[in-house]
């Protein structure tokens, strides 16, 4: 089994919105976006990019692209970073040091770093006393390693885990349960017969940055309308 | 896995969460392998339920939100699927998905407080709830007693997103006499088209039925931002064949999911619908028998002074036994005809083209043309020339699309409310609906015209919870402009002295921010109350201020206008610290005004059960719509109100054109006859011939310039000195002001508001990319960052409404509107029907780099 996930260009509408939903499930502390979602060639989110000729515009989420060969792995000095049996890159929260080679080593720039502890950045934002958001209970793998935790401590790296927390009891990730365009997809990509499966079958998918090699179980569909 | 004498057990919490459905994990024990402090929270027992509730800013989705709570906290909120129709899942936006960073943020109103500091200053001590109630109550009456009751004002906004809460102090009001003022009209989002051309407040098709059209035609609606929830339904459309056509002057996020997006100049829609119909007719591509039995356009305009042919008045003819809202005219199809008002049945030899001489009762005759004769003559006007100079669309695209549009059945068209919040916006909306109403597409699936803004409508009858006594009411562009000679609408004789206001920041985030600010300032309110879930920038310039429980704190019974769901708003936690539901705070101030009141407020029971026997007395009493609902039924989810189109769809005038039903259906809470009058015909009316129409040349539609009657009237210098028109659309970010303060919102534009312009003008005034820069006006200023947008048209200046003053550099961007009152919106007055209406749109203003001299 192979989990990945097919995000449809022509269905995206750049709302953010899972962006958004990714940010409050995961109890990321202010400044840290696990997703987030561009405007490619603009400065500006839904801003056209400035360029000749008639005015286009698409929108690309991006987050973990949970690749097959994972740059962010092979640098990782105390093996925190895994691969498990799902084909779900994750983060093994107590073993990280910080060292953040990971960050350098991935060509997305979708890893985080925790500069400060999240439940004292919270309270200087001015959440209420004693308040914190996200979804409240740990997450371990089968062989115990925590790849989930409200408030992970400071001087960690995080990054989206296709939503352990949810997907490990069957539940979908929170960006693809949320997303209001249905634009998302999940599932597992060796299933000839999953909606995935069949997406990359039928239609023409880009990977991002393929030619690194990093071999990305995230696929895009085509902003152009299918035929 | 062993460590201090704790068994990890993961195993457990799987099974735990399996046997429990979804997350249901209680009695879980965790061990950190590091036993790390952070890791220390896994040891503590929770408790976990999870409430169903409603988001309910006014954005008109009315998206079903669930709360996962645990220990008395809501941890998340995520979305809904559980919609009959799995096309309206998943519901729940970035906005509302982080609507608790404000509900948990450092804006909340903890405690009452009572001014202490000059106004306007939010400097306030705390007080009991006992000391804020006497005082506001002795207050009140105060101004009562000085200037009469209907002296205070009691503004709020619109009804569909609450109707237990607000209603609670809808009813108060009544009951003491005091002045409502109506969200709709003050927002600026009735769109009066729709009562003078089809004599409703307004209709929608629902999202679902876009999947019905073969062609939806956008004129400035930003459906994928501010429809975001239901926008896929636009997109799918277009996978199952129908044409998606955006007519903007920026090239928008719809935009850019359109097949054809038609760069209009700002306010030349009706310019291009002229256009459109022009062809619709000359190449007879119109429905003739839908026109015939729907419209007046067969009705014959007396030529001497412009009014429709009464029937009364031709020989041989009478007016039949009708009601006073109604008027028998007459058609001809080779004599002359009674049109009974009341039934759609005019034969289909009836002439649309014609003169003729009527032989009148008191012996003389009088030359009469059709209505439709007269438009047909009128739009050989809009000539190819005329066409690209008012809109910069050339005319060979305008006849491509106006045959496009008559051939493609359904076609839906929608009228966005930054497109219609002008002057001149009546007249666009009445171009607009010649394009479905001449192509035959009214009361039919995926057909008609749409609007799409506020969550203004009151889909039952509400009379026995909002008004124990009878209301008054006075429009708000009164209150900041004073009455005007033609006003109809009653205005209090002292003026608004008093203002009680909720659910909104009028002080910020309405027309005219600084002459409220002024009246505060200056003493002429003499004493403001505010009652708000947050500390907003309003709050600073009250006398008094309540903090009110939020969502997720209350029960409220939420509808909307764009789809027919009733749902409930359910507390999933208790109202933190001193926080109260508005109801009870209006029982409060009730008793306090006048013991007998209290009755209304169901007495003795605690703040939610009272809100629950509302929301029960609405549905009991509500009238067909609610038949069959109990809040029973709404505790477990959303559930249907009747509709009156094929499947139970929401498919407006379908009861008049499949079953010839008079227009206009219901407008809720008015009665029939008083919206009735708007069409007094009983048909779709192109022609107006009540006198400020026949006056200003608008008794049919025609496209006028924008500024021309409002901005260079009222300051002649304006023309060639503010060359640029000043749109306020909405963000992708907030709706309306709620999420301004909202942590994650901000992050996502990096905490900056911005001016959005065209590189080409940027590059004209110097200003670059980042720039700091001030719009500005005769009237006020504001600051914003500039974003050089290739997208946007010249001469125009996009700024997105919400920002509080406090991102502004205390600035307002509503320190530059006007409150300007078209007299066609002063023919009749009935709330948020037919009302002046906040033209935010009609704006002139520069712009400069921050800090350059004048």
């Amino acid at each position: 089994m192979r989990l990945g996930m097919v995000i449809d260009l022509y269905k995206c509408i750049g709302c953010r919105t899972c962006a958004v939903v990714c940010k409050q499930v995961n109890s990321q502390p202010p400044g840290t976006w696990w997703n987030r979602v561009f405007t490619p060639g603009s400065q500006h989110h839904q801003v056209a990019p400035r360029q000749t000729g008639r005015l286009k515009m698409s929108f690309l989420p991006v987050s973990c692209q949970m690749c097959d060969n994972p740059a962010c792995e092979r640098v990782c000095p105390v093996g925190a970073t895994y691969t498990d049996e799902q084909g779900v890159v994750l983060v093994d929260l107590e073993r990280c040091i910080g060292c953040r080679y990971c960050m350098s080593a991935c060509p997305y720039g979708v890893r985080q770093f925790n500069w400060e502890d999240p439940k004292q950045a919270k309270e200087k934002a001015g959440y209420a006393k004693g308040y914190t958001y996200g979804y409240p209970f740990p997450q371990r793998d089968k062989k115990g390693r925590l790849v989930y935790t409200p408030n992970r401590p400071k001087g960690i790296t995080e990054k989206c885990t296709f939503c352990v927390q949810y997907t490990s009891k069957g539940e979908l990730p929170m960006c693809v349960q949320a997303c209001p365009a249905g634009a998302r997809h999940f599932g597992d990509l060796d299933d000839p017969n999953s909606t995935v499966g069949r997406l990359i079958r039928e239609r023409e998918t880009i990977r991002l940055l393929e030619e690194l090699g990093t071999s990305p179980k995230v696929y895009y569909l085509s902003p152009n309308k299918p035929e | 896995m062993v460590k201090g004498g704790f068994k990890l057990t993961r195993r457990r919490f799987l099974q735990g969460a399996a046997a429990g459905g979804l997350m249901a994990g209680t009695g879980i024990f965790y061990r950190g392998k590091q036993g790390t402090a952070w890791s220390q929270e896994e040891l503590r027992p929770k408790e976990v339920k999870f409430v169903r509730s409603v988001c309910s800013p006014n954005c008109t989705s009315a998206c079903g939100i669930k709360a996962m709570v645990v220990d008395g906290q809501i941890k998340t909120l995520t979305p809904t699927n559980d919609y009959p129709e799995p096309e309206y899942g998943p519901r729940g936006c970035l906005r509302g998905l982080s609507f608790l960073n404000l509900m948990y943020g450092p804006d909340r109103l903890e405690k009452p407080m009572i001014r202490v500091g000059e106004r306007g200053k939010g400097e306030f001590r705390e007080v009991t709830w006992e000391e804020a109630l006497d005082y506001t109550a002795e207050k009140l009456k105060e101004v009562a007693a000085k200037y009469g009751p209907d002296s205070i004002g009691f503004s709020f906004q619109v009804g569909g997103t609450g109707h237990v809460q607000k209603g609670a102090w809808i009813a108060l009001s009544t009951m003491a006499g005091w002045t409502l003022l109506h969200p709709y009209d003050l927002n600026g989002d009735l769109p009066m088209f729709f009562p003078q051309t089809f004599g409703v407040q307004t209709e929608e098709l629902e999202p679902i039925e876009w999947l019905n059209s073969r062609y939806t035609a956008v004129f400035g609606s930003n459906v994928m931002v501010t429809r975001l929830i239901d926008a896929d339904l636009l997109n799918q459309s277009r996978v199952k064949g129908a044409k998606l056509v955006v007519f903007d002057p920026v090239y928008s996020a719809t935009a850019a999911k359109a097949d054809e997006w038609i760069r209009l100049k700002p306010s030349g829609d009706a310019a291009l619908a002229l256009c459109m119909a022009r062809v619709i007719i000359e190449e007879e591509l119109y429905d003739r028998d839908f026109i015939i039995t729907y419209t007046d356009l067969p009705l014959l305009i007396r030529l001497d002074n412009g009014k429709r042919l009464k029937a009364e008045d031709v020989t041989g003819l009478s007016k039949p036994d009708i009601p006073d809202y109604r008027e028998a005219y007459v058609a001809y199809n080779g004599e002359f005809l009674t049109v009974h008002p009341e039934q759609l049945d005019l034969p289909l030899n009836v002439k649309l083209f014609g003169q003729w001489e009527a032989p009148l009762k008191d012996g003389t005759t009088v030359p009469v043309k059709t209505a439709f004769q007269l438009l047909q003559e009128q739009l050989k006007e809009i000539t190819p020339d005329y066409v690209e100079e008012e809109t910069g669309v050339s005319w060979d695209t305008a006849v491509r699309l106006a045959r496009e549009m008559a051939a493609a059945k359904p076609l839906h068209v929608i009228y966005g409310a930054s497109n219609y919040q002008w002057y001149h916006g009546d007249l666009k909306g009445r171009a607009l609906s010649l394009l479905p109403v001449l192509t035959g597409n009214i009361g039919k699936p995926g057909a008609g015209i749409s609007t799409y803004a506020g969550q203004y409508r009151v889909r039952m009858d509400v009379k026995d919870w909002w008004f124990p006594a009878t209301p008054k009411w006075t429009p708000w562009l009164y209150f900041l402009h004073g009455p005007t000679k033609e006003m109809v609408a009653p205005y209090p004789k002292n003026g608004l002295k008093g203002f009680v206001f909720g659910w909104h920041n009028p002080f910020d985030q309405h027309n005219m921010a600084n002459r409220l600010r002024e009246m505060a300032g200056n003493g002429e309110l003499e004493f403001i109350v505010a009652m708000d879930f947050q500390r907003t920038t309003s709050c600073d310039w009250a006398d008094v201020v309540f903090p009110a429980a939020g969502w997720y704190e209350k029960t409220e019974l939420v509808t909307t206008p764009l789809h027919p769901y009733m749902q409930l708003q359910q507390p999933a936690v208790a109202p933190l610290g001193e926080r109260k539901s508005e109801l009870w705070m209006a029982r409060e101030i009730a008793k306090r005004l006048d013991p007998g009141f209290e009755a209304h407020f169901f007495p003795g029971n605690d703040e939610q059960t009272a809100a629950e026997k509302a929301v029960d007395l609405i549905l009991r009493t509500g009238g067909p719509p609610t038949a069959g609902i109990t809040l029973e039924r709404l505790k477990k989810g959303p559930v249907r109100m009747w509709s009156e189109g094929p499947n139970n769809r929401q498919v407006p005038f379908y009861e008049q054109f499949a079953h010839k039903k008079p227009f206009p259906p219901l407008s809720r809470p008015a009665a029939l006859p008083a919206t009735a009058q708007f069409v007094k015909s009983g048909r779709i009316e192109f022609y107006k011939d009540e006198d400020p129409f026949l006056r200003l040349g608008e008794e049919l539609p025609v496209h006028k310039p924008p500024f021309a009657e409002s901005e260079y009237r009222l300051l002649p210098e304006a023309k060639g000195k503010y060359t640029f028109a000043y749109i306020t659309r909405n963000s992708l970010y907030r709706v309306h002001s709620t999420h301004s303060n909202n942590i994650w919102m901000n992050e996502l534009e990096d905490g900056k508001a911005k001016v959005f312009l065209n590189p080409d003008d940027a590059a004209a005034k110097g200003i670059k990319e980042g720039d700091l820069v001030e719009v500005y006006n005769a009237r006020g200023l504001v600051k914003g960052y500039a974003v050089l947008d290739p997208g946007m048209s010249r001469q125009m200046i996009v700024f997105e409404q919400g920002w509080w003053a406090r991102y502004l550099k205390d600035t307002s961007y509503n320190s530059l509107t006007y409150p300007f009152i078209k007299p066609t919106h002063e023919v009749y007055f009935v709330p948020g029907m037919w009302a002046p209406n906040t033209a935010w749109n009609e704006c002139l203003v520069d712009v400069r780099k921050a800090g350059e001299a004048v």
